[in-house]
């Protein structure tokens, strides 16, 4: 009865095990709002509230067939959206269904823990998904709403601030150790099972352009990777990160070709060479972005093709970072094969016939490669060709359509119609697609690159120098290359996009924001075997590798258990006394500057006699005071919070004069 | 286990205050199934080299050891003050009382004792709280039962780890037989078998002296034993008139012991609600007449033992 009447007064009343258990379900849910499709969050939504309610109110729930029936109805729903059940969002949606369907049946308190138990799944499926910094406040709240809800089953009687802070106090405890775990407890290079969670593709370039395309990424504000620059940055103007290479073309689409099989030409450096480290985000796509033109292969996991893609031999579906070495001017030191210059003249019969015409045309009054390469470039600085993000739709001669009738396009269509005027004229050309710029954040010391960077250009073969970089859209929007789309194209973006940019504290902010993000992603997502040995060479150990790593975590785990037992030898402080006492304590240390101190023993009615004995004068002050005391303390009403107030005005106008006044005859 | 613990703690003395080689501590099923779960979290975050997941999966490893620290802690220091089986009728609930200490400020709840493998159950101590805890038992048979081991055990704070400790301290249950039957008590005719009644009709009848009880009238004691430095005697007299009554076992007519056993006992509940003197024979035994609860409970409690053999528990 004491126990109930101390929880209420309080203010807080234990909640039902079934409804902590549904509302650490429930947070696991939430984190998945935006990749599960939104039906089976309202599903999940929908039982919990059903479950609850029949609790409450006792309805009907389903027997056993219906539930069966609805576990086979959902994984074929999921089955015949997802066509698995294996990837990492067809899994999330059908454990997510799964668990919420178990909520209809959950009677005992090991369907609780079961419930519980999917909420911690849940939340693992959130960091394998996105390890964003930002999302981590919402995963430690998931933790910890998981926790609070297994004492909350195992003790009933737990008010919900109670097993929170329980729950809180643990994690708290537990954090150093899972800190030291996370630093020493050795990692593997590489992965036990294929990664089943390439669903789709996220974001970035693909290996097929079709004019047009490029438009849709550059609404995408997402980095794509960052940089960090060995020497001096480059200018902008020099920022071409390769990507995919396009070789072949139907009129209307440019692909990527087949040629594991051809060689790739060497090259001359001719200027500076450039070191950096990128930090590729996951895009779950097979290639990795380096400065036009890579050096060399960054990974043994990683082929730098013949026409100098870095190409990885499994999609990027964790955050990885490599470092690159590029010379930014080069001289082809090969002659293009046959097979090479068949590929790259190529264009399908019978499309874009005024291309073509124009093309004869032009190369007719230039003269030579040389001087129609140039002479193409003019022609489209010229001919009133406007830069725009949302073009007409071209048909099926696109190139035609750009160069007759709309004369507005984007870099991909600019550069697509750059390559063909020249493989038209019989110039070995092709469409080279990526970034171009980037961001200096001065506050992290990086280049950030994002997909609205994205870019696409030309490379032509000029005998006697190689392989060339054309950029037609340099000729129509020469700012493209020293601003970001954003000046050029204000229309690309969102307005509250355009007001973070517009405005120089708030985009400093988010440079400050990203600067904590690039820490965030190079030491705590892409901490690894590596930095763990790093970590140890510069704890001092000389030549680290796995056995140093071993004693160290053991250290650790020490360390940490003679902590907890040190921990576990202290006793939780006394409570704070409450307002009332802290009146009685001054009443007593006022009334020790007169009479005798309040021996430990005294209570608060033997301590007024004390007092009275000594100071006769007084008897009838303190003694109504303590008697007070002793009523508000020890009453059957207890102390109001108004009550204790009063007491403590009272103990501090109560007149205690030095000296007894002289008796009076 | 129970046997190889038994030779290690051997009996116990109370008070006992549970130290730490005393203490068990193992998961429980939830436990078992959270280590598994943090487990293939570990093969997973490894796997996909997921810094984030490889954190989670250490801070719910750590969780757990802190949550067997708590656990343990939660019965470490605890103070087991006595421990007591009252006795009661056949087929009504019966109980163990274990008369809890916690000597420190620190909370304590969720603590459970239990027999065997019987239902918990359980109490929470506040700090520096001395609280029985009531072991409540099933609904027994009549007879002697033999306690030779309790378990005092908790799981809180989150039910993954279940620390326990086992008391071995002799402790016997009685259990009467539940009153039954209703044929008349015996009267004065069971009179003859009885100690000589003394003196004369219409005076209170010299019993003897018994030792002191709280509520005997002080005119009733023996002052003057008292001032020979003897114990504080009682004289006891018998009301003049008031009947004297001896049940007899084997005077009953029912064939059925049990039934025999249950007249009896109601007879006894009986005659000690009405204030009167009784004795009982049962075959080879005999109690002399007497009153008050002790000996009604001496009485119940041969009834309770009659023809049987302690029950030792657990068997």
């Amino acid at each position: 009865m004491a126990a109930v009447k101390s929880r209420s007064a309080s203010g807080a009343l234990p909640l039902p095990p079934l409804a902590w258990a549904c509302a650490a379900f429930g947070g696991g849910v939430l984190l998945h709002l935006e990749r599960v499709p939104p039906w089976a969050s309202l599903a999940c939504a929908a039982l919990i509230a059903w479950r609850l309610r029949a609790a409450q109110r006792g309805l009907w729930l389903p027997g056993a067939l219906i539930r069966t029936l609805l576990a086979l109805a959902m994984a074929v729903v999921v089955l015949a959206r997802f066509h698995t059940l294996n990837g990492l969002t067809a899994g999330t949606t059908l454990l997510l269904l799964m668990a919420a369907l178990k909520l209809l049946e959950t009677r005992t308190t090991r369907d609780e823990l079961v419930l519980i138990g999917a909420g911690f799944c849940l939340l693992l499926a959130a960091c394998l998904d996105r390890e964003e910094l930002a999302r981590t406040p919402l995963y430690a709240l998931e933790a910890w709403l998981c926790c609070a809800a297994l004492a909350a089953v195992a003790t009933p009687t737990l008010g919900v601030r109670a097993a929170l802070g329980l729950a809180g106090r643990t994690l708290a405890l537990a954090a150093p150790l899972a800190l030291l775990l996370f630093l020493f407890f050795p990692r593997l290079p590489g992965s036990f099972w294929a990664i089943p969670r390439g669903d789709t593709a996220l974001t970035g370039l693909s290996d097929t352009m079709s004019p047009g395309k490029i438009a849709q990424l550059v609404a995408d504000y997402e980095p794509a990777f960052r940089v960090q620059f060995d020497g001096p940055r480059p200018s902008g103007e020099a920022l071409y990160w390769r990507g995919p290479v396009l070789h072949e073309f139907d009129g209307e689409t440019w692909r990527r070709a087949e040629g594991s099989y051809k060689l790739r030409a060497r090259v001359a450096n001719t200027g500076a060479e450039v070191r950096y480290r990128v930090a590729l985000e996951p895009t779950r796509r097979h290639y990795w972005f380096a400065l036009d033109l890579p050096a060399q292969s960054p990974s043994p996991r990683v082929a730098l093709t013949y026409d100098y893609q870095l190409i990885a031999s499994e999609p990027v579906t964790e955050p990885v970072s490599y470092e690159a070495l590029s010379y930014p001017s080069t001289r082809t030191l090969d002659p293009l094969s046959t097979a090479g210059r068949r590929e790259d003249t190529h264009l399908p019969a019978g499309t874009n016939p005024r291309t073509r015409q124009l093309a004869k045309e032009l190369y007719a009054r230039a003269g030579g490669d040389a001087a129609y390469v140039s002479a193409v470039l003019g022609y489209l600085r010229e001919g009133g060709f406007a830069y725009s993000l949302e073009p007409e739709p071209l048909g099926h001669d696109s190139i035609d359509e750009l160069l007759f009738r709309t004369r507005t396009g984007f870099c991909g269509h600019y550069a697509s119609a750059y390559a063909t005027l020249m493989r038209a004229a019989g110039i070995p050309a092709h469409v080279v697609t990526g970034y171009l710029g980037g961001e200096w954040n001065p506050i992290g010391g990086f280049l950030i690159v994002r997909q609205s960077d994205a870019h696409a250009w030309a490379e032509v073969w000029l005998e006697g120098r190689g392989w060339v970089r054309v950029d037609p859209t340099a000729v129509i929007a020469p700012e493209r290359l020293r601003r970001g789309i954003l000046d050029l194209l204000p229309g690309a973006f969102s307005a509250s996009e355009r007001l973070l940019h517009g405005s120089a504290w708030l985009s400093g902010l988010l440079q400050r924001w990203e600067a904590v993000n690039a820490w965030w992603s190079d030491h705590v997502v892409r901490f690894d075997y590596g930095s763990q040995l790093d970590l140890l060479s510069r704890l001092g150990v000389r030549s680290p590798d796995a056995r140093h790593l071993g004693w160290a975590f053991t250290a650790a785990l020490l360390l940490w258990l003679a902590f907890m037992a040190w921990q576990a030898g202290r006793l939780p402080r006394p409570r704070p006394p409450d307002m009332l006492a802290r009146a009685y304590l001054l009443l007593c240390r006022r009334l020790a500057r007169i009479a005798p101190p309040r021996a430990p023993y005294q209570g608060p009615l033997e301590y007024a006699e004390t007092v009275a004995a000594h100071r006769p004068d007084l008897r009838a002050p303190v003694a109504a005071l303590c008697e007070r005391y002793a009523q508000l303390r020890y009453g059957p009403a207890g102390a109001s919070r108004a009550q204790a107030a009063a007491f403590a005005r009272a103990v501090r106008r109560l007149h205690l004069p030095r000296r007894a006044p002289p008796r009076a005859a | 286990m129970a046997v190889w613990v038994r030779a290690r703690q051997g009996e116990d003395a109370l008070p006992v205050r549970l130290e730490r080689r005393r203490l068990y501590i193992l998961p429980t099923r939830g436990g078992v199934a959270f280590g598994a779960l943090v487990f293939a979290m570990l093969i997973a975050g490894l796997n996909y080299a997921n810094s984030l997941a490889l954190f989670l999966t250490f801070l719910l490893a750590a969780f757990a050891l802190v949550a067997m620290q708590l656990c343990h802690r939660n019965l470490l220091g605890l103070t087991v003050h006595s421990l007591a089986a009252p006795a009661v009728f056949a087929q009504r609930p019966a109980s163990v009382m274990v008369s809890l200490e916690n000597p420190q400020a620190l909370p304590r709840p969720q603590l459970g004792a239990a027999l065997d493998t019987l239902t918990e159950s359980r109490i929470d101590l506040t700090a520096h709280e001395r609280r029985t805890l009531v072991l409540a038992l099933p609904p027994l048979a009549r007879g002697l039962y033999r306690i030779g081991r309790l378990r005092l055990a908790g799981t809180h704070p989150f039910g993954l780890f279940r620390a326990w400790t086992w008391l071995h301290h002799p402790l016997e249950l009685i259990v009467y037989p539940a009153p039954a039957g209703s044929l008349p008590m015996p009267g004065a005719s069971g009179r003859q078998p009885g100690p000589h009644p003394r003196g004369g009709a219409g005076v209170d009848e010299w019993l003897g002296l018994r030792p002191f009880r709280d509520g005997d009238s002080p005119r009733q004691v023996d002052w003057k034993a008292y001032a020979r430095e003897a114990p504080l005697l009682v004289k006891e007299y018998q009301p003049a008139g008031s009947d004297l009554r001896l049940f007899d076992f084997s005077q009953l007519p029912m064939k059925d012991t049990e039934a025999r056993l249950a007249q009896l006992a109601r007879w006894i509940v009986d005659a000690e609600a009405q204030g009167e003197r009784y004795g009982l024979m049962l075959p080879g035994e005999q109690i002399a007449p007497d009153r008050g609860p002790e000996h009604r409970h001496r009485c119940l409690a041969r009834l309770a033992q009659f023809g049987g053999t302690p029950v030792p528990w657990p068997r």
